[in-house]
């Protein structure tokens, strides 16, 4: 029998020998760059069927003929050609140019050849030294089709980023964050150190975003970290220390001596001088210069440390990283500190490969209260303190005297008294499993375990001496310490198959994916403080009569999401791509009846320079790509919004039930359906690369507050409904305009027109909310006041226009018009690098404009309610006798802030980073056995050119509502050694 | 080797199906509680009642943080008892100022807030009679104090919104809802139609009240926690005010008289332990607040800032006798700013002992009733009675005796409701009820006079509610 078998096999070799003159092909691939192995590669034979996929080791076998041609090709890599031989070992190169850069999309990965998508990749080198502890704040000006708005300048908060327009009005409309596999929040960037990063990949349409379903119709960005590599052990130190300050204050409010002389003259409601000054008095305070913004503000620094090793054998790979971050915030007393440490390390054995990637951060925020209009916010109170009240009395200690003026509380005192503390741990833990299967080629299998662990401690100390502190339950301070952690777990398994037969190449593979979320938290706060203690050591006891009674809370919320996909790809001769992509998903958030929803997408790609007929053109890259498909979106409201909830409550010491959450039985996803086309195109030898694209996407299902009769105690109901559209172009292109010796110069710019339209409101006309409207034909979030026309000269009142456009003294909120859209239809970013021999200089300017801004802030310094308190230099214009030509109404009007008066003009142009590097010459740096050396020096937020009366243009959500913390101009220098 | 390979494979794959079980998508609230399952025992609609009353201590309704105070201090500041002062922060000069707009958030809160009330009065109802099988009597507690709640807070809505109160008027009152149901675009009844409404909810209560498992709340006590709920006696004094401000004598005397048979006047002693909350004597329903709700009157004095936003007037000042009055030290104080006195509205300042704001509002107390049933022997031309009722609360407040009668007794009743029942959400409608002028004669030198034909008697509907609701009409003028 076993020779019978030995015969049959050795028979047939030889037949096929005979047929084929076959050889039997065995070898491995490596990586030219370090060596090491790489497995999936496939190597076909030219002008046959047959190809091989190389094992974890890099080592493949194949029969060929013996005067075939061998083909290796691998995503991200140059593809190679070799002649036949009984072993043939080669190293192949990474992509250099725009075509064979590899883009992730989290499931799958592709060369941009390949992708039939829209995909903006930015290389994490790129961005990685700007002075930003949030990683997404230096994608500003990027990448086009991305809207990045600084928003607040405080350590550590998150910037907003919107993908292709604002896809929802009430749902998030951030997008997806994907580091190795794992969602993670945009909360938790501030403990996340972005030096560990790689790579950005911005999906930015349904063929890319389809794959994550439900989760996918903001966009997604995927974040790969940094791998080991296999070659001897690098070292890599970098430093740097910045200096960041507040840009200028455009909102200028009066002067001691201007406030004294206005109270003196102004008749206001309270008559002139309102509080009461004698001639003395008045004289003395209008020599004072308060000077409360020299008081709260100082010049930030910022330090970073950071090393990062890396190496490695051809079986097992690591990167190791540990960072140090410390950045004072301009606020004095704000700051964020963060420590991290990373470990990458993956290990082939067999048929197997196992990665590891492991992240811990820890970071300590101190912060304070912004976006508000609460007297007790520091940042409010710089604006609100006479300003002929200095922060401190001459002997040092806290000057109450405007507490007893105008009932200012001390914001220094409020701001250093009562300090602010957010301790984040953080963990984030990638385990991967991958199979390749030796008994059928290019079958894989995959399971990816993933946690995200987040662990928030907040600690509010609320001094007895502050005004906060009289205002807490017993009126003397309170100590409040609340953690929650949050534990997100997923599960992503996978099946898959890849096959080149001739010129057909294709890949099929198959997904379970489980997410589980679970929220937790626990809180106290007690009441009465006295003595040593700054925590919860110092509270006193409750007893019946002192009030001190401490309140505990706690919370848990679920969710769940699962889902099943597939994701295919095929392709023709290398120019014809096909990519489509099935998934199902359900989620434990949405209506019974309504929890799962199935999408998908579909697109196609033709490499056009690669058929023959374009062999002598300009362009040495130009591909047509369109897709089309859907995403959704479920992130809004609570963890139970469907349900109707009964939360707790309690009257006269009794605990009862109240109604919290209306019933939603019908709520669903919200749905984006988009389409994409683009050409992508390299001229000229690649000097010149570019893409342009046009997008419509259109979101169904919209999540909208449906207005419901206030006399169901409630004004409106979440609700899917009605049809809202995004429609742009983006253009992106970087040159190299001059290629020289020593000098060379590259441009590159994008641009982005978004056009935002409500389609669609369920049959209504338009929904409002408070300042804002959504209106069938218009832009989302459409600001929605009444028009301001002038000041009557005879009487000081203020004149409206009415709906028709005449001419009104009377407010009426029926004569309110759409006064503009809050978000920018139209923005991008330039960059200019200049290199000389060593030296880098980078220019980037950002820009938006087409939108406005309401300026709620202005409203509290322009209210002539307030002329007792600090107002802004406006007021000095203010009407006072008939005949008066001026755009400040009288003291007495009545007062309707929500009109044009206060609507501003958004648009800017930042000088958002300027870079000088400088790296030393080899020879010099090999001296101090170093490999790389490099010194830099960089400006952030130089200057703005701007017209919004405040700080900072940039305000998110079209409201400038007041504790505007703005994004600072910074200066940082650093270094960089490797070895 | 090979075995093992092919076990974890076939675990791999199997895993790819393991998931499918959907239950994984199934959660459920734990700190919160789905309605759709619950109340299906007596037990949880004690607790939506409870969760009805927790609903009268809302920031525009009986509470002021952040909030129009709308049934304690607001009347008061829209009229001639107080006066805004430089302290403000000018939160509140559109009321004052009588220059609301639909569009004002303070006027969508006292709306949405007497609604939310009335919401959770009709969740408390909301399927309540499938249980009265199992244990009728019960089930008649919960019920009668969820309908009187419910007929209050239209009330309430009624003194804001409608145009007018006689009994029989044809003008418009307010939307009446009796249901949970946001579906619904209710439009407003006549006012002679939403007084039927609050009547019988009324009426219905008394009656259930007959016939409960066990008695809502003592009787007797007079103890500082006491009369915190809504009983017989309550829904009695609801009654005769509403009838006081229907215009209807006969009842407003019999309901008015219930009450001051069985809750007797605090003595002059007695008196200013009502405001710090020692006693509830002369309280006939005493909404209780405690540390961590609202405080009240905190936007007229905020006790914890020593803010005074307004300040009494002159005017109102000059009706007490301030050294013989009991009222005049319990309701106001001269309190140091910047290092000079100055007088202010001190009546909720706190308990005793504390000056934090958090106070128990006193809804409803016998001396309204005296004043109710004088208001109604007057209009009856019964003077004799009339004296009788106000001399006898006079005398209990220290206040001089009168002789009035005629008009001028009418008058006198007007004074005294307004010197008794300061800061109590009473002085702006009992203007409107009788289409008087305000005139600030003092401490005013911008918006001194609203005339009877102003638009400003009737609140706006707000804006949010006319774009909702096309069956909403709203008021003349706006």
């Amino acid at each position: 029998m076993r020779r019978l078998k030995l015969l049959l096999a050795t028979g047939l070799l030889f037949c096929v020998q005979i047929l084929w003159a076959q050889v039997q092909v065995t070898g491995k691939v490596t990586d030219q760059k370090d060596g090491s192995p790489l497995a999936g590669v496939t190597v076909t034979v030219k002008n046959n069927n047959r190809s091989a996929v190389t094992g974890a080791e890099g080592t493949y076998s194949i029969s060929a003929p013996d005067n075939g041609t061998l083909v290796f090709s691998f995503v991200g890599y140059a593809t190679l050609e070799r002649p036949v031989g009984s072993v043939v070992n080669v190293a192949l190169a990474a992509g250099e140019n725009a075509m064979t850069e590899v883009v992730v999309t989290g499931y799958t990965s592709q060369t941009r050849r390949a992708s039939t998508g829209s995909i903006a990749r930015v290389k994490a080198d790129e961005v990685r030294l700007q002075p930003v502890a949030s990683f997404e704040q230096q994608l500003q000006g990027k990448s086009a089709g991305v809207l990045i708005q600084s928003g607040s300048g405080q350590p550590g908060s998150a910037a907003n980023v919107i993908i292709r327009g604002k896809g929802s009005v009430l749902g998030s409309t951030q997008p997806l964050y994907i580091v190795d596999g794992i969602q993670i929040s945009a909360a938790d960037f501030q403990s996340l150190n972005p030096s560990d990063f790689e790579s950005y990949n911005i999906l930015k349409d349904a063929v890319s975003t389809s794959q994550y379903g439900s989760r996918g119709a903001n966009g997604v960005i995927v974040i790969t970290t940094k791998k080991g590599t296999a070659n001897k052990t690098r070292l890599t130190y970098d430093y740097q220390y910045g200096i960041g300050e507040l840009p200028e204050n455009k909102l200028k409010l009066m002067n001691a001596a201007e406030k004294i002389a206005f109270e003196m003259s102004a008749d206001g409601i309270y008559g002139t001088n309102p509080n009461g000054w004698s001639d003395e008095e008045a004289d003395s305070l209008s020599k004072v210069n308060g000077n409360w913004a020299g008081a709260m503000f100082r010049k930030a620094k910022t330090q970073q440390h950071q090393i990062s090793l890396t190496g490695g054998s051809e079986r097992t790979r690591f990167f190791v990283s540990g960072s140090a971050f410390d950045q004072e915030g301009v606020v004095t007393a704000t700051g964020l500190k963060r420590y991290t440490g990373r470990i990458n390390l993956d290990h082939s054995v067999n048929d197997f490969r196992l990665g590891l990637n492991a992240f811990v951060g820890s970071s300590r925020l101190e912060n304070t209260t912004e976006s508000n209009t609460g007297i007790g916010s520091p940042l409010n109170a710089i604006r609100w303190h006479l300003p002929y009240v200095t922060p401190y009395l001459p002997d040092g200690s806290y000057n109450d005297a405007d507490m007893a003026i105008q009932g200012q509380p001390n914001a220094l005192k409020e701001l250093l008294e009562n300090p602010r503390t957010n301790r984040q741990l953080k963990g984030l833990a990638a385990f991967n499993l991958e199979y390749r299967a030796p008994f059928l080629q290019g079958l894989t299998a995959k399971t990816n375990l993933g946690v995200d662990f987040t662990d928030n401690t907040i600690q509010r100390y609320v001094s007895p001496t502050t005004y906060l502190g009289s205002q807490q339950t017993g009126g003397q301070g309170s100590f409040a310490q609340s953690n929650n952690r949050n534990r997100r777990f997923s599960v992503t398994n996978s099946l898959g198959y890849r096959k080149t037969t001739g010129d057909h190449a294709f890949g099929i593979n198959l997904f379970n994916e489980l997410i589980q979320n679970r929220f937790t938290s626990f809180g106290f706060t007690g009441y009465g403080l006295a003595g040593a203690f700054r925590n919860a050591a110092g509270i006193i006891p409750g007893t019946p009569t002192n009030g001190f009674i401490p309140t505990v809370n706690g919370n848990e919320t679920t969710s769940a999401l699962l889902s099943y996909f597939a994701i295919g790809d095929y392709n023709y001769k290398g120019k014809y791509f096909l990519n489509g992509t099935v998934r199902r998903d359900g989620a434990s958030k949405l209506a019974e009846g309504k929890k799962w929803t199935t999408f998908g997408s579909i697109g196609g790609s033709w490499v056009i320079s690669s058929e023959d007929f374009m062999k002598n053109s300009l362009f040495n890259d130009l591909k047509l790509k369109v897709g089309y498909g859907s995403a959704a979106n479920s992130n809004v409201g609570n963890d139970y919004e469907a349900l109707e909830l009964f939360g707790p409550t309690s009257y006269n010491g009794v605990g009862g039930l109240v109604l919290t959450n209306l019933a939603k039985p019908n709520l669903t996803w919200e749905i984006r359906n988009m389409f994409n086309a683009g050409i992508d195109f390299g001229l000229l030898k690649n000097r010149v690369n570019g893409t342009f694209e046009v997008y419509n996407s259109v979101t169904n299902g919209l999540y909208l507050n449906r207005q419901i009769s206030g006399t169901s105690g409630t004004t409106s109901i979440l609700t899917n409904m009605g049809r809202m559209r995004n429609r742009g172009i983006e253009a992106t292109i970087t040159a190299a305009i001059f290629k020289g010796k020593g000098f060379n110069w590259t441009l590159s710019a994008n641009h982005t027109y978004n056009q935002n339209r409500i389609l669609e409101l369920d049959g209504q006309p338009e929904n409002i909310d408070g300042l804002f409207i959504n209106r069938v034909g218009e832009s989302q979030n459409s600001l929605y006041v009444v028009r301001f026309a002038r000041v009557d000269p005879q009487t000081g009142e203020s004149i409206y226009l009415t709906k028709d456009g005449k001419e009104t003294k009377t407010y009426d909120p029926n004569d309110r018009v759409i006064a503009g859209r809050t978000d920018p239809p139209h923005f991008g970013g330039v960059t200019n690098t200049f290199g000389y021999k060593g030296f880098e200089l980078g220019v980037l300017f950002t820009y938006m404009f087409g939108n406005k801004v309401y300026n709620n802030d202005r409203t509290n310094v322009e209210n002539p309610g307030y002329y007792y308190s600090s107002v802004a230099e406006s007021l000095q214009r203010a009407w006072t006798k008939a005949g008066d030509i001026t755009d400040v109404p009288g003291l007495m009007d009545e007062y309707h802030p929500e009109t044009t008066r206060y609507v501003e003009d958004g648009k800017f142009l930042r000088l958002r980073n300027v870079m000088l590097s400088y790296a030393l010459p080899a020879n010099v740096a090999g001296k101090i056995k170093a490999s790389t050396v490099r010194f830099f020096i960089q400006g952030q937020n130089l200057y703005t050119w701007h017209n919004v009366l405040a700080y900072d243009p940039e305000v998110p959500s079209g409201n400038l509502l007041g504790a505007q913390y703005p994004p600072l101009k910074t200066w940082t220098f650093g270094a960089t050694v490797g070895f | 080797m090979k075995k093992i390979v092919n076990y974890i494979f076939s675990a791999l794959v199997g895993s790819l199906f393991l998931a499918s079980c959907t239950k994984e998508i199934d959660q459920s609230p734990t700190y919160t509680l789905n309605g759709e399952e619950r109340f299906k025992t007596i037990n949880d609609y004690e607790y939506a009642l409870t969760g009805a009353y927790s609903q009268f201590l809302a920031n525009s309704y009986y509470g002021s943080t952040s909030g129009a105070n709308a049934f304690v201090a607001l009347p008061d500041m829209m009229s001639d008892n107080l006066y805004e002062t430089s302290e403000s922060l000018v939160n509140y000069t559109q009321f004052s100022g009588w220059y609301y707009t639909a569009d004002d958030g303070y006027v969508e809160d006292i709306w949405l807030d007497a609604y939310s009330v009335v919401r959770q009065a009709n969740l408390t109802l909301r399927g309540i009679d499938n249980l009265a099988s199992q244990n009728p009597r019960a089930v008649n507690r919960i019920k009668a104090q969820a309908l009187a709640i419910r007929a209050l807070s239209h009330f309430d809505l009624l003194r804001y919104f409608g145009e007018d109160y006689g009994r029989n008027s044809t003008k418009l009152g307010v939307p009446y809802v009796d249901r949970f149901d946001i579906e619904q675009k209710p439009a407003r009844l006549t006012v002679k139609a939403t007084w039927d409404r609050i009547e019988a909810d009324l009426k219905e209560a008394k009656n259930l009240m007959g016939n409960m498992d066990k008695e809502i709340q003592s009787a007797t006590s007079t103890a500082a926690s006491a009369r915190s709920l809504i009983d017989p006696m309550v829904v009695n004094a609801i009654l005769a005010r509403m009838y006081n401000y229907a215009g209807v004598q006969d009842s407003a005397i019999k309901y008015a008289t219930l009450v001051i048979n069985a809750r007797p006047l605090a003595t002059p002693s007695e008196y200013p332990q009502i405001w710090k909350d020692v006693t509830t004597k002369e309280v006939v329903w005493s909404v209780k607040f405690q540390a961590f709700n609202s405080d009240i009157g905190g936007n007229v004095y905020y006790a914890v800032g020593n803010r005074a936003s307004y300040r009494p007037t002159t005017n109102l000042l000059a009706t007490y006798n301030a050294s013989t009055d009991v009222r005049y030290p319990s309701f106001f104080s001269s309190i140091a700013r910047r290092g000079t006195n100055r007088l202010v509205a001190s009546k909720y300042i706190g308990k005793e002992g504390r000056t934090d704001g958090i106070v128990d509002f006193k809804a409803f107390r016998t001396s309204e009733m005296y004043l109710i049933r004088a208001e109604a022997y007057a209009r009856l031309g019964n003077d004799v009675q009339a004296l009788l009722d106000l001399n006898t609360l006079r005398q209990a407040r220290n206040a001089a005796s009168g002789l009035e009668t005629g008009a001028a007794l009418l008058d006198a009743i007007f004074v005294e409701r307004r010197k008794e029942l300061f800061m109590e959400g009473q002085r702006f409608f009992d203007l409107k009820r009788t289409t008087r002028t305000i005139n600030r004669t003092t401490n005013c030198s911008n918006f001194c006079t609203l005339e009877p034909a102003a638009r400003e008697w009737n609140l706006p509907i707000p804006q949010s509610e006319i774009q909702a609701n096309p069956a909403i009409v709203q008021n003349p003028g706006y």
